[in-house]
């Protein structure tokens, strides 16, 4: 018991520390990968390749002054980072990181918490993480905060029915619930091992999926809550230094953990030959960053009714589509 | 992992999925002819009542989905009931799609219809899952059709009023419900009584749970029913709602509430009524409620100038008349509560489609406004006094009956069992609240006949309200004279809750 | 086993404190904030008492969905200063809820303890129904999908007449009624938001 306890702890502790170091080095990788976009340099003074500039970033947003508006309902406004950052966290408890593994003696899981419907628990705990936004917006008392507020329900409505929609093809190809027999499902010893990817069974889906996780996490080309040449900062427009940063390391944390998910559901995981099955989630989740990175530096942002057409009359139909077809895959096998 | 699907007939539920499906046609069809042919819909929807109840007519006894659906005599004359309704009700609409409601009129008479459908479902439940689905069903869209009227301030206020009042209700219910699954572990009526008579002798702590599912429950179907103290809602909304609207809910919407009384309550809690068991009896408490109904209903109403919101007051005390009869657990109890209903139903549509016609008209529902009726309008006038009379219990109208067979059932079983005595009490106040009652149905006759003043209105009849009054006063002067059909096919009910007469 | 008992009584304290909170807030996000506390605390207990799709789904559908529709229409009404939130009920009548309240609470709590006796509420149907599939997706979906599908299709009727009913009651006059006005272009929500701004 006590040793379950132990390693449930080191597993989280490890779990949560990596999270927010790659947290910190994707805001490098942004900036590094936009600017070659853009022909230009991005950080290069702080240490080799300017690999220290989130040290700094950090160091300088924790020293700066916690600005705190006269009009903000002061609870709220305070919580609202912590909500935003919690769930994305949290997610990462269901999102198995490596094959299991033998540590000094013990037999240990790759996954902090093999849920049974972990698949749920992902979408349990994302669909809270809008209160962050919502509340921030809100409580700021800023028109431009409950503007930006205001647009990220809107789009969350939007989207979260076909993001919903969007998995439940690999469910049913699958066949149940538990990320970790996903993962499992999703192996393969022959030198393909990708041809167990539900990417190919469910391409559809992976589509929908991969467009409705930019949505879900504020991303361009549906940043609209932000929309920094509109919305001032959006939600986050009040809030300043380590406050701020909250919301920053969440953005990028939600943007992790979306891409776990998105690995796990359709590339495998863990999965793979040869390097470390940890290196492969790693490799799988930076290709998806890179993406993300990608959508930013060259797609212009949607206006937000575009935004909510898009989702109530295009993904919502084809995510029902995609269900309807593999449901009737499924029935036929 | 096998899937056992139940054998479902769907023969069985043939009606209701028509209508159902002909709501959809009504909603269609309102969207291709670009929402113009107002009149065409209501006939359409008219026909489709029509065929629904032909289908009713060949769709035999029997069970559909396993256990859940079930035709019984219960299920068909209380059908019969809510398509009576919905057809009088769409009837009497045509005057007001022409001038208050000039979007939305196929959502109105498909709304109508939905709400039939959600009415015949609760009607044939016999699982308390299914019926608490029918009675939500019965009611959003009614909820609905009390605000049709988006710019009248108080129909909105009905709308929101009973909406609330529904909700609330609704959640009672199902508090209640889930202390009867949690107690008797199945949904399932029947078995659920069994399960809860093997508890409660088992176990001899069950009554006090018992007791706060019995009173939740009673508290929301007794805000579905206006019982009060239930009954705040009712006025305002009778009031606020259009009027075939308000004609309906007392019809339609009462009848759905004592069907699932009935099923709950008279079926389901059977064993858990009458003085032996008395920590658990809810046949006195409802006994309380319809006393205090007949009471406060036909008190307050005497003071009404607004016609709507008399028979709003109205309705409270016939729901109070009508529970007479439901805690009658006795042979006789339930056929007199449905012939009630029966009867009510011609009285209650046929005055309220006068006053909708009388609206359209002069835009007024205030008493005073029908002073001198009778020199402009006779027929009318006529037609209005004898459901008013028959709303009263006058003979030889079909509402004598119906009073006279609910106390008739009372009286009986007071007399068979020294520990019903409590019966006598409930007919002595029923049948001096009748009196009472008397006084303000009355008093609209005394404003038509006996008023000095002439009456400057005309009253036009469009033909579909013509036939809707025509039809109710032949059945409540042909039902008054010759009851004996309507009885003998309510006689089979009771036999269907294990009432059999010795 | 007193791991089970501590996270059993925490959420439900969680629970109960979210529920009562909610009530006695005069500010409605703060209210629908605790209802959501409350809300993720009885998602634990079921959790806990081993249907988890059921703690799971409550989370997906009321505070990721529901709640979420409630904030937006507060935030749109703006309700802020307390002038904004009408006046607190006269003394009275909240001495009478808060009586009322307190008597059913009183007769509740007697009620369910004196049925505490052993086994009161448990009965033949529900021990048998305790197996270890308990709770699961399988075994909820088969129930819904077999010997509850008669329900289960009736729920989509009601739906229908629910959407039918909310498109009428949100929608606003037609063109029949009121001349086509140039700014519907701009989209429903911002001319919400432009409503909604002091």
């Amino acid at each position: 018991m006590l040793e379950m306890i132990i390693i449930s702890s080191v597993k989280v502790i490890v779990v949560v520390v990596a999270v927010l170091t790659c947290c910190a080095w994707s805001t490098w990788l942004e900036r590094k990968v936009v600017a070659y976009m853009q022909h230009r340099m991005g950080p290069t003074l702080a240490g080799p390749f300017g690999l220290l500039q989130p040290i700094a970033d950090a160091l300088k947003l924790i020293f700066k002054e916690d600005l705190v508006p006269k009009s903000v309902e002061k609870v709220t406004f305070a919580l609202a980072p912590i909500i935003s950052f919690v769930p994305a966290i949290l997610t990462f408890a269901v999102v198995p990181f490596a094959a299991d593994f033998e540590f000094f003696g013990y037999q240990v899981t790759g996954i902090i918490s093999d849920l049974n419907i972990g698949v749920l628990f992902v979408f349990a705990v994302t669909s809270l993480g809008i209160y962050g936004i919502v509340l921030a917006g809100w409580s700021s008392g800023s028109k431009y905060s409950l503007m930006g507020a205001l647009r990220a329900t809107a789009q969350m409505i939007s989207y979260e029915v076909g993001y919903g929609l969007s998995i439940i093809g690999v469910i049913l190809v699958a066949n149940t619930l538990s990320m970790k027999e996903l993962v499992e499902m999703q192996g393969s010893d022959s030198i393909w091992f990708f041809q167990n990817w539900f990417v190919f069974k469910q391409p559809l889906g992976f589509l929908l999926f991969l467009t409705c996780a930019v949505a879900e996490t504020n991303r361009c080309p549906f940043d609209m809550a932000e929309a920094e040449s509109e919305l001032v900062a959006g939600y986050h427009t009040e809030y300043s230094s380590m406050r701020f940063s909250m919301f920053f390391i969440s953005e990028y944390a939600n943007m992790l953990a979306v891409s776990a998910v998105g690995a796990t559901l359709f590339f495998g995981g863990w999965q793979g030959p040869l390097l470390p099955s940890v290196l492969w989630l790693l490799l799988k989740m930076f290709l998806f960053m890179f993406f993300y990175i990608w959508l930013r530096g060259t797609l212009p942002r949607f206006r937000y009714d575009q935004l909510m057409n898009f989702g109530w009359k295009v993904l919502f139909p084809l995510a029902l589509l995609n269900t309807m077809i593999t449901a009737a895959f499924v029935m036929i096998d | 992992m096998d899937f056992q699907l139940p054998p479902y007939d769907l023969k069985m539920m043939l009606p209701e999925i028509f209508l159902f499906l002909w709501a959809l046609v009504v909603f269609t069809f309102d969207l291709l002819t670009n929402r113009k042919k107002e009149t065409a819909i209501g006939y359409l929807t008219l026909v489709g009542i029509l065929i629904t109840g032909v289908l009713l007519a060949f769709t035999g006894y029997g069970r559909g989905f396993g256990n859940m659906f079930f035709n019984d005599p219960m299920a068909r004359f209380f059908k019969i009931i809510f398509l009576g309704a919905a057809f009088m009700a769409v009837g009497s609409s045509f005057g007001i799609l022409k001038q208050r409601i000039r979007n939305h009129r196929g959502e109105y008479f498909g709304l109508i219809l939905l709400s039939t459908v959600g009415m015949m479902f609760l009607a044939s439940s016999q699982e308390l899952l299914s019926l608490y689905i029918g009675l939500e069903l019965t009611t959003i869209p009614l909820f609905v059709l009390a605000a049709f009227y988006k710019d009248d301030k108080l129909s909105v206020e009905a709308g929101i009023k009973y909406f609330i009042v529904g909700a609330f209700s609704s959640a009672l219910l199902l508090y209640g419900i889930s202390f009867l699954y949690g107690m008797s572990g199945t949904t399932d009526i029947v078995q659920m009584k069994i399960n809860l008579a093997i508890t409660h002798l088992t176990f001899t702590n069950i009554g006090m749970t018992l007791v706060i599912a019995v009173v939740t429950m009673l508290a929301g179907i007794g805000y579905k029913l206006g019982l009060p103290p239930f009954h705040q809602w009712v006025p305002d909304v009778y009031e606020g709602s259009p009027t075939p609207v308000a004609a309906f809910l007392s019809i339609g919407s009462k009848a759905a509430g004592l069907v699932a009384f009935a099923k709950i309550f008279v079926n389901g809690l059977s064993a858990f009524h009458g003085p032996e068991m008395l920590p658990n009896d809810w046949g006195q408490l409802v006994a309380l409620m319809a006393i205090l109904a007949m009471v406060l209903g036909n008190t307050v109403a005497i003071w009404q100038t607004n016609i709507k919101r008399m028979l709003g007051y109205s309705s409270i005390a016939q729901a109070g008349y009508i529970m007479i009869g439901m805690v009658t657990m006795n042979v006789y109890g339930l056929s007199s509560v449905a012939f009630y209903m029966f009867a009510y139903m011609f009285a209650n549509m046929g005055a309220f489609a006068i006053v909708t016609v009388f609206e359209d008209k002069t835009g007024s529902t205030q008493i005073a406004s029908y002073r001198g009726l009778s020199k402009s309008a006779p027929g009318l006038s006529l037609t209005l006094a004898i459901f008013l009379l028959s709303l009263a219990g006058i003979p030889p109208l079909a509402g004598f009956l119906a009073k006279y067979y609910v106390f008739a059932a009372a009286v009986e079983k007071a007399n068979s069992a020294d520990s019903a005595s409590w019966l006598y009490w409930l007919v002595g106040v029923g049948l001096i609240t009748t009196v009472f009652s008397l006084y303000y149905y009355a008093n609209i006759i005394k404003q038509m006949y006996f008023s000095r003043e002439d009456s400057p209105y005309k009253i036009p009849v469009s033909a579909p309200a013509m036939m809707v009054i025509a039809i109710c006063l032949i059945g409540v002067i042909l039902f008054g004279v010759w009851p004996e059909p309507i009885l003998q096919f309510a006689g089979d009910i009771p036999a269907s809750f294990g009432f059999i007469a010795r | 086993m007193s791991l089970d008992l501590a996270i059993f009584v925490i959420s439900a304290l969680v629970a109960v404190f979210g529920a009562t909170m909610m009530i006695f807030q005069r500010n409605p996000v703060a209210s629908v904030l605790y209802l959501i506390l409350s809300l993720v605390g009885q998602a634990v207990l079921y959790v806990q008492l081993g249907a988890a799709f059921v703690g799971a789904v409550l989370i997906i559908v009321y505070s990721g969905a529901i709640l979420v529709l409630f904030l937006f229409v507060i935030m749109m009404l703006n309700l802020r200063s307390s002038a904004d939130l009408g006046e607190p009920s006269p003394p009275v009548s909240r001495f009478v809820k808060y009586f009322v309240s307190c008597l059913i609470f009183l007769e509740l709590s007697f009620i369910i303890r004196e049925s505490l006796g052993a086994g009161s509420t448990t009965s033949a149907g529900i021990v048998t129904m305790a197996d270890d599939s308990f709770g699961s997706v399988e075994s909820v979906a088969t129930l819904l999908f077999t010997r509850y599908l008669y329900p289960f299709e009736l729920t989509s009727v009601l739906l229908l007449s629910a959407i039918v009913g909310a498109v009428i009651i949100a929608r606003r006059a037609t063109e029949d009624e009121l001349p086509p006005q140039p700014e519907k272009a701009v989209g429903p929500i911002s001319q919400k938001t432009n409503e909604g701004q002091e």
